[in-house]
């Protein structure tokens, strides 16, 4: 039974809600998994929502600066259909900066690894997966871009779910890259997602890029490895990753190794794209219409403006930076229009591939790390630790992160992915896992 | 890239950075074009996919219907009168 | 001399381009926004069919190649008036491109037609400025000629041509209209831009080809460079653009699709300039006079078409004028017909018949079409009154005492009836149709 059926049918104590706000108030001091915890919330099935998607009437920074004190008049679709089907909002969650970052880092307040404060949490949704590794019943409605769900939910050990480009609809959230991103779910089975799929997907009148086409569940027998992915994984990884593909073997799937030419440029394509669409969204933040505010309005509105954006994070500004560069007239076409092409031939590709089978691959090329190891990386480093995640995320491919062994202590995250629209299907193998294998908690906030 | 044209780049996009920042982010920047460069070799006349799945253009039709909200909209900003207040120009 | 055009025109629809609040800007500030048209994080675009519709409407009208797929783009820009700083806007998959209007025997190529969406409308204030968000995605239509109109007076000629497609299509220019002109007397193209209003357009170019002139006389250079029209001072000034092309950044609007428009249907073009010539040439009329009757009047020309098998081109626009001055252009076809007869028998029409036609009511004339009658009436009432007829020369009483007398005797118009006493009374007995 998914958690949310047994929360709805069990008896809950009187200060049921009180106490879990209370408890998850003190834990919350030392993970940083929420930016605003609803002290209000009095029914239903607590769900949490990432701080770049909007909430009506509730403070939503995407953990930027810039942004402090924006109070949407409006909430996204489908913050609007988890209220409509009687889920209780619990609050918001942490997250590196308009989602430009993967441990957890660009945030006023780092988030922490719930299995270990030392290490990261991953990001950039890091919040959504904290939270779902700390509550017993909850489900975070979170966002990726490039791999802003798979990756907290790996380190964090809980399954992350990020569907088929355009399934669930846009509205109200931030954009970070509007080509590439996804509202998704982390929850603590496959089952509890594809209950929430049900429940914010489908065609909205707010997001024309959002469609309302069936999804899929159609199983495959076979699971492709990616010769290319495989190359930058580590190898205290492999060993683990490999027994785990025996593992499925013995689940009756046939694992093959495949190669994928042009998969090394996925990362340069994403990042070209990523950063010439994020520099165009964060242009709006000029300090007088929302959020923080400029009170000079005598000053000239060149200054004005440079003024207002001083308050960008350094990850923020750099992206700004570059993805201005890369889309000048005269670079436009080696940049941006090259990206976009690499982007189709890699869905020509990836697309037989992907009906014939699903792709298995680490969700991350590296453990857990440290959040001081995390700190010492440089920028191209950083975004080369994205190098599993990038592909689906690209190509705007369904897929699933979820725990399938534990080193240290810590958890290992393994992806599924599949056809575009193909959705149901990649949670049913995660099911199947789930019954032989069973993932674990170091926190059990508001159990019954 | 030097010096005048990151100056520009920045007075583009309203971004300052301090003296101590200018010469990092230059050469973290300098650092990922060099890694794009990879993209060089990408056919150039190939398809082109702006979205990762086909987007049906689906228009609306020309109804008019107030956004019920303004006011906590309005709250976002300064306002004078019934104007929002910005930069001079 | 080589001058371009840039028209940006608002379309009229009802609601914005990309939301669906009321386009029209003339509402109490801000009322009229949303999260869209405010550029609110989490915001997307919708677009609007009927602008599209429009648009194409327009392309074809100037002769433009339409494609079937049409998509977007984000064109980024910082002012205080743009709030997402960035403008959604066309260009590669644009409504039209390769156009052609023609006029006078002569053509302007268009280059592009695009749709995109109009800024806030700022109000200057020497500390802050303050921004009305009713305007922002009002949605227009941007006109980019290729450089090929001659003059000051051609440019009014292509405005005026212009502007009448545009009001058959249902767009008004001067609801709102921005322009930017290019120059070139030399080699260096100057570029004005800021011009709004189209009397502005003639005295923008007027300036700034008289400056260069100057600059030539005096063998100075011309600079290629933006300048900016100043209004009170009908003088254009240099400004510092603070992007270029180069720096506009343009990348597809990821949160719209590429559309396919071959099922839209656009309306079909009226060009009022060849209607009017080709009625001027099957009247032997006055195409000028037919011209201006009709360029912006759509009552005129329905008017004009109802009543064409008349054959006497100069009453009809002779009931054009009097309907033009008594506001009444909107008569129905029928209605102006019996407005014509009456008009050929020499009855005065006045706002109490115009309303009496409208009303479907009989109007009796007793005299009706025999106007020789009138004449010998006249002429009889001279006859008998021969001791007063002495004194009308010195006395404008008598002869409208007359008037009067013969006018009610036959319910005829006074102003017909002095004409031909005066005419009859001197001896002159020629062309008594004369009005």
């Amino acid at each position: 039974m998914s958690s949310i059926r047994e929360f709805s049918k069990r008896e809950k104590p009187e200060d049921y809600y009180l106490r879990l706000v209370e408890e998850l108030k003190k834990l919350n001091n030392s993970l940083n998994a929420f930016s605003v915890i609803n002290e209000g919330l009095s029914s239903g099935m607590p769900f949490s929502v990432k701080d770049n998607i909007c909430v009506e009437g509730i403070e939503t920074t995407a953990s930027s600066k810039v942004l402090k004190g924006y109070i949407p008049p409006f909430s996204a679709t489908a913050v609007e259909r988890m209220l409509a089907s009687g889920f209780g909002f619990l609050g918001k969650t942490n997250m590196d900066e308009f989602g430009f970052g993967t441990f957890g880092l660009n945030s006023e307040k780092e988030a922490r690894n719930p299995f270990d404060e030392k290490y990261v949490a991953g990001g950039s949704s890091s919040g959504a997966a904290i939270a779902t590794s700390i509550l017993r019943y909850h489900i975070a409605i979170a966002e990726s871009t490039g791999g802003s769900i798979a990756a907290p939910a790996a380190f964090c050990g809980v399954v992350g779910f990020t569907p088929t480009y355009g399934v669930v609809s846009r509205y109200g959230l931030i954009d970070y890259a509007n080509s590439l991103d996804k509202i998704g779910i982390v929850a603590r089975s496959a089952e509890d997602i594809e209950e929430t799929l049900e429940i914010i997907k489908g065609r909205d009148r707010y997001d024309t890029t959002c469609t309302g086409r069936a999804l899929g569940r159609e199983p495959r027998k076979r699971i492709f490895i990616i010769k290319e992915l495989m190359e930058g994984v580590d190898e205290s990884i492999k060993s683990h990753f490999t027994g785990f593909a025996e593992r499925l073997k013995g689940m009756g799937y046939a694992v093959e190794e495949r190669s994928v030419s042009g998969m090394e440029k996925a990362i340069a394509a994403y990042y070209v794209i990523a950063m010439a669409e994020a520099s165009t969204n964060l242009a709006k933040y000029t300090g007088y219409k929302y959020g923080l505010k400029n009170e000079k309005y005598s000053e000239h509105y060149n200054e004005f403006f440079t003024n207002a954006r001083e308050h960008f994070g350094i990850e923020a500004k750099r992206r700004i930076i570059l993805g201005t560069f890369i889309r000048s007239a005269s670079v436009r076409d080696r940049y941006y229009y090259k990206a976009l092409r690499l982007r189709a031939e890699l869905l020509a590709r990836m697309e037989p591939l992907l009906e014939e089978g699903f792709v298995l691959a680490p969700v991350m090329p590296i453990k857990v790390p440290k959040i001081d190891e995390a700190k010492g990386l440089s920028p191209l480093e950083m975004y080369k630790a994205d190098m599993l995640t990038i592909p689906p995320n690209l190509a705007g491919l369904p897929h699933v992160s979820f725990p399938y062994a534990y080193i240290g202590g810590m958890p290992l995250g393994a992806q599924l992915m599949t056809s575009h629209f193909n959705d149901y299907s990649i949670l049913g193998v995660v099911k199947e896992w789930e019954r032989v294998f069973t993932y674990r908690f170091r926190y059990n906030i508001g159990s019954l | 890239m030097d010096e005048n044209e990151f100056e520009r780049l920045l007075a583009i996009c309203r971004i300052r950075l301090s003296e101590k920042e200018k010469p990092l982010i230059k050469n973290d920047i300098e650092e990922v074009l060099e890694y794009f460069n990879m993209l060089d070799s990408v056919d150039a006349k190939g398809r082109v996919a702006y979205q990762p799945v086909e987007v049906e253009g689906v228009m609306r039709d020309d109804n008019v219907e107030a956004f019920g909200n303004v006011a906590g909209m309005l709250k976002n900003a300064k306002t004078f009168r019934f104007y929002v207040v910005g930069p001079k120009i | 001399m080589k001058i371009g055009l840039e028209v940006h025109v608002a379309l009229p629809t009802k609601s914005k381009l990309f939301c669906r609040c009321s386009a029209d800007a003339s509402e109490e500030p801000n009322t009229a926004i949303c999260p869209i048209c405010m550029g609110f994080p989490g915001s997307k675009p919708m677009l609007n069919r009927e602008a599209v519709r429009m648009a194409l409407s327009i392309a074809r009208a100037l002769g433009c190649k339409t494609p079937s797929n049409i998509s977007f783009l984000r064109k980024i820009y910082f002012y205080p008036d743009l709030p997402k700083s960035f403008q959604i806007t066309q260009l590669e998959e644009a409504v039209g491109r390769e156009g052609l209007v023609e006029y006078k025997e002569r053509g302007v190529r268009i280059r592009r037609v695009q749709i995109e969406e109009d800024p806030a409308k700022i109000v200057r204030g020497d500390e802050y400025t303050l921004l009305d968000f009713n305007r922002s995605g009002v949605p227009l239509v941007e006109i980019v000629t290729e450089p090929d109109i001659s003059g000051e007076d051609d440019l009014r000629d292509f405005m005026t041509e212009l502007r009448s497609i545009l009001y058959y299509l249902g767009v008004d220019i001067e609801r709102e209209l921005k322009v930017d002109l290019n120059i070139s007397l030399a080699e260096q193209r100057v570029e004005v831009k800021n011009i709004t209003g189209i009397k502005n357009i003639a005295d923008a170019a007027h300036y700034e080809i008289e400056r260069q002139e100057g600059l030539i006389r005096e063998h100075r250079a011309i600079a290629a460079e933006t300048r900016s029209y100043n209004e009170e001072k009908m003088s254009t000034v240099q400004s510092r653009e603070k992007e270029s092309n180069e720096e506009y950044g343009f990348i597809y609007e990821p949160d719209l699709a590429t559309y396919d428009v071959s099922d839209i249907v656009p309306e079909d073009p009226v060009y009022a300039t060849r209607i009017a010539d080709s009625y001027a040439k099957g009247f032997h009329a006055n195409a000028q006079q037919i011209r201006e009757a009709i360029l912006f009047n759509r009552d005129t020309l329905r008017l004009i078409d109802a009543s064409k098998d008349s054959n006497e081109m100069r009453i009809v626009m002779n009931g054009i004028a009097i309907l033009q001055r008594h506001k009444a252009l909107d008569i129905e076809e029928g209605e102006f017909l019996r407005l014509l007869e009456l008009l050929r028998n020499g009855t005065e029409i006045d706002a109490g018949i115009i309303r009496r036609l409208r009303l479907g009511e009989e109007i009796n004339i007793n005299m009706r079409a025999n106007l020789d009658e009138l004449d010998d009436e006249i002429r009889k009432t001279i006859e008998n009154e021969g001791a007063l007829i002495e004194e009308y020369k010195s006395n404008k009483k008598v002869f409208n005492f007359l008037v009067g007398k013969i006018a009610k005797k036959y319910k005829a118009s006074p102003r017909y009836v002095s004409e031909r006493l005066r005419l009859i009374l001197e001896g002159e007995e020629k062309g008594h149709r004369a009005l």
